[in-house]
């Protein structure tokens, strides 16, 4: 039997009415790659913060190579070799690779920092295990795949042997999970225990050896990866069996419902966030956006909403052209939004429920006139939209900040359906979301594409894009590269339109 | 007891041990000038409300503070940092004082009316200034503000001395110059005192107390706030604007358009701020009509945590505070200063209660849901 590198034995970590670890244990061995999976709130973020020292546990122990650890601060855990590899970057744009690896832990030779030295120690690590990088490029001018090998990099610079990685895939594109994999293949042959928090499950499958299952704080279980399967792993997460092929009803596809011809959106000299994008959506179908991140999708919906004024290109909703209309009225011709970013767009976090349930529309005569707010038929119509999504929740009367994050989505969902728009706008409808959530919101925007309704949704999951879409468009600065149907393309294709079909020779492929 | 009354509970017991801290670290204070801080409270208390001509003058002090902190909670519930409230005013009352000793023949129900109604346009067109440059140029509105005091004190000292100068004050030889002031108000345009009406029920004010219907005023201007804020779709819409403009302007609310009626309707409000003095103390403006009204509107709004009903306890307590020094002063020759820190300390506590219980309650309010 190895040594164990990390072993955490019963951590319990309870906030005020709420259990986030119960009785918590699990190993990870040297060359190991350990996969701790469950949906939100399962307690995996609170177990990760008392491994990098941010919490301290009510109970239980932490330990490692025989030696129990004692934490007062992230930087104790760092001291002995403990290292988290943030989902969103801590890096400083303007500095470059080596500038932002030495950030805080700075070697100075009589006062000055030594670049040399630190320049020297990183081209090691880089040589040692194998990342790819030009050192002196500014980090904000790095691909977002190259920028994670910069956090993994600034971690093991700090001399790190357990890595924990929040969620590493979720911002990759295909390609770029890849060299993340190839990355971590390397670090664990030089003998680095890896704990890999992940929600999506195949990847988890593909790469982890064991995998550990929390579900409401506890551990449902460890197991092989080589022994169990998506399905069997789902159900542990969930507590009960989960259909991963989504009921889609053939659907026949009719007029266009929203045309987007030509758009540009211009955001300097001769740049551009949307670049002459034209695109259909049918009545009937669900066109999706497949695409890595700030590639003009956010742009786009804007664009399509009201919300942003586009310099070229027309919009026509149902028909009618949008251009300088305000959002109101892009909403009153028919179109639901569900904005991609729940906290800032879709809800106002501290107003409560019912008024969120009516956001925008609590001047429409079915609540009220503009001297009075029909508080009475507010309250009943949320009463009714929380019966009919089955919302959870202890009274419509709390904010809806203390609601999960499913729970408010589903309340935009409600709120946004209930106009019974022709149009619906979905921006990582799912993002946050755990699975019974998921297969919600899914369902519900089936629903309304198979009365035929056409839904434009955005998501930067390929696996959801394509599960979901009737067609699929891949969005690459700003312009639709390709179009295709679920199932016309290969995955690594589909990678290939993601980075641009034209850097489709450049990048190798490990397959 | 059910979850709401504990929390409301709670929001009324928090600022009290707020004010109990406050004056503990007073008492410090006195003690280290050498009084007894009991002493001191006592005669406070005993001054202020021990008699019927310090109650009306606690009323009368609290008068414009209820519609300075009014008008700044406006702002705040849009998440604008109304500090201009001090120049509106100033402009307000200017206009009331222009209506009030121009437009001559009038009968008190319409002349009266009209001043409080120029007072109102006068401070929301100083406020359409900022509000502008912020949502046409990006200007921040603190900024802004804060320069438009300084114009409009200017402003209005040249008007007073240069333009409205009144040169037909009758001054009996050598008995001194001319006060550098505008015209006398009409008396069809000043506001009757409570004295009236308050003696029908036997109470009985001197002739010096100066309380008015303009405190009455500004507690029914405070029930309307609260109704337009909690019951109306502008309130509705000012909520959801001033918590997420992000949120509101993707629902369809137009951001833009309710920040400027918002602050259109702060400035209104704080063209209110000067007219208890105007119409019924002074009868004209003069170079020193009072200042920095404006400014406590900010530490009102603060301690009634921008809620109209809250507004109104601060402002009598600030009121009682200033009356209080005024006391202890006269009969214990303690500075007033000792009472500015103190008004000061109890800001500041009030502050620091309010953000701890709240984030009391959300945690509560997370476990419960």
């Amino acid at each position: 039997m190895m040594e164990k590198m990390l072993e955490l034995k019963n951590i319990t970590k309870r906030f005020p009415g709420l259990v986030a670890n119960d009785s918590v244990s699990l190993d990870g061995v040297a060359g190991e790659v350990h996969a701790v999976v469950g949906e939100n709130g399962a307690g995996k973020s609170t177990l990760m913060n008392i491994i990098t020292g941010l919490y301290h546990q009510d109970e239980g122990e932490v330990w490692s190579r025989g030696e129990k650890l004692e934490f007062s601060g992230p930087r104790d855990a760092i001291l002995k070799g403990i290292g988290m590899v943030h989902q969103h970057f801590m890096l400083v744009n303007r500095f470059t690779v080596v500038q932002n690896i030495i950030l805080g832990y700075e070697g100075t030779k009589s006062g000055v920092i030594d670049f040399e030295q630190a320049r020297n120690k990183v081209e090691e690590l880089c040589r040692l295990y194998d990342f790819k990088l030009d050192l002196d490029k500014p980090v904000g001018e790095l691909s977002v795949g190259h920028q994670q090998r910069v956090e993994i990099l600034k971690v093991l610079y700090r001399g790190a042997d357990i890595l924990i990685l929040d969620e590493p895939t979720a911002v990759l594109t295909p390609q770029e999970v890849e060299e993340l994999f190839t990355n971590l293949e390397k670090l664990k042959t030089q003998g680095k225990l890896i704990l890999f928090i992940s929600h999506k499950l195949h990847e988890v499958l593909r790469i982890s050896d064991r995998i550990t299952v929390l579900r409401r704080g506890k551990v449902v279980g460890t197991v092989v990866a080589g022994e169990t399967n998506k399905k069997r792993l789902a159900e542990m997460m969930v507590g009960r069996p989960v259909l991963f092929r989504l009921e889609k009803p053939e659907c026949e596809v009719q007029e266009p419902v929203l045309e987007v011809r030509n758009v540009t959106i211009k955001t300097g000299e001769d740049r551009q966030s949307l670049n002459n994008l034209s695109l259909t959506l049918r009545r009937g179908e669900i066109y999706g956006i497949a695409g890595v991140e700030g590639n003009g999708q956010r742009e786009l919906v804007e664009a399509v909403m009201g919300l942003t004024a586009y310099h070229e290109g027309s919009i026509l909703i149902k028909g009618q052209e949008t251009k300088g209309k305000c959002v109101r009225d892009v909403r009153k011709i028919g179109v639901g939004y569900i904005p991609e970013d729940r906290h800032h767009r879709a809800v106002v976090l501290p107003m409560t429920v019912w008024e969120n349930a009516v956001l925008g529309m609590e001047g429409d005569v079915d609540y009220g006139s503009w001297w009075k707010l029909n508080i009475e038929g507010i309250k009943e119509f949320t009463k009714r939209k929380i019966a009919e999504f089955d919302i959870r929740l202890g009274t419509i009367d709390s904010a809806i900040r203390n609601l999960s994050g499913g729970n408010q989505q589903k309340v935009v969902l409600a709120r946004e359906l209930s106009t019974d728009p022709d149009v619906i706008i979905a921006a990582q409808p799912v993002r946050g979301l755990d699975i019974g959530a998921i297969e919600f919101v899914h369902k519900q925007l089936i629903n309304a594409r198979s009365n035929g309704k056409g839904v434009l949704m955005i998501s930067a999951d390929l696996e959801e894009v394509l599960s979901v879409s009737d067609r699929v468009g891949i969005m690459y600065n700003g312009e639709i590269v390709k179009e295709f149907v679920p199932g016309e393309l290969e995955v690594e294709e589909i990678g290939h339109y993601m980075l641009g079909a034209s850097q489709k020779v450049g990048e190798a492929s490990h397959d | 007891m059910t979850k709401k009354t504990k929390i409301m509970l709670l929001q009324i017991v928090s600022p009290i041990i707020a004010v109990l801290f406050a004056v503990i670290v007073s008492s410090v204070l006195i003690v280290v000038i050498g009084k007894n801080p009991l002493e001191v409270y006592q005669i406070m208390l005993e001054f202020s409300f021990g008699r019927v001509d310090s109650i009306a003058a606690i009323l009368f002090n609290a008068t414009p503070l209820i519609f300075s902190g009014l008008s700044v909670a406006i702002g705040f519930r849009l998440g604008l940092f109304n500090i201009g409230a001090e120049g509106q005013y100033f402009m307000g009352a200017l206009c009331a004082a222009y209506v009030g000793f121009s437009f001559g023949n009038l009968p008190m129900i319409i002349h009266l009316p009209l001043a409080i109604i120029a007072a109102m346009v006068g401070g929301a067109l100083w406020a359409l200034i900022p509000i502008y440059l912020k949502l046409k140029r990006g200007v921040h509105e603190v900024i802004s503000t804060i320069m438009l005091n300084y114009v409009a004190y200017s402003l209005i000292n040249y008007l007073i001395s240069d333009v409205f100068m009144d040169n037909n004050q009758h001054i009996p030889e050598g008995t001194g110059s001319p006060i550098i002031r505008t015209p006398k108000l009409l008396a069809s345009v000043l506001m009757p005192k409570l004295n009236d009406f308050l003696s029908l029920f036997g109470i009985d004010l001197p002739s010096y107390a100066y309380v008015n219907w303009f405190f009455v005023l500004a507690l029914v201007l405070a029930a309307g706030i609260y109704y337009l804020v909690a019951r109306t779709p502008f309130g509705f819409r000012m909520r959801a604007v001033g918590s997420s403009p992000g949120a509101a302007e993707a629902s369809g609310i137009n951001p833009q358009g309710v920040y400027l009626r918002g602050f259109l309707l702060s400035g209104a409000i704080a063209g209110l701020i000067g007219l208890s003095h105007l119409l019924c103390f002074y009868g004209y403006m003069d170079l020193d009509f009072p200042k920095s009204l404006g400014f406590n509107g900010i530490a009102v709004a603060l301690m009634g945590n921008n809620n109209p009903f809250g507004i109104v306890v601060s402002a009598l307590l600030f009121g009682f505070l200033s009356r209080g020094a005024e006391g202890i002063q006269t009969f214990l020759g303690i500075p007033m200063e000792v009472v500015v820190i103190m008004q000061g300390t109890i800001i500041l506590s009030v502050v620091v209660a309010a953000s701890i219980l709240g984030r009391y309650i959300r945690i509560w309010e997370k476990k419960e849901a």
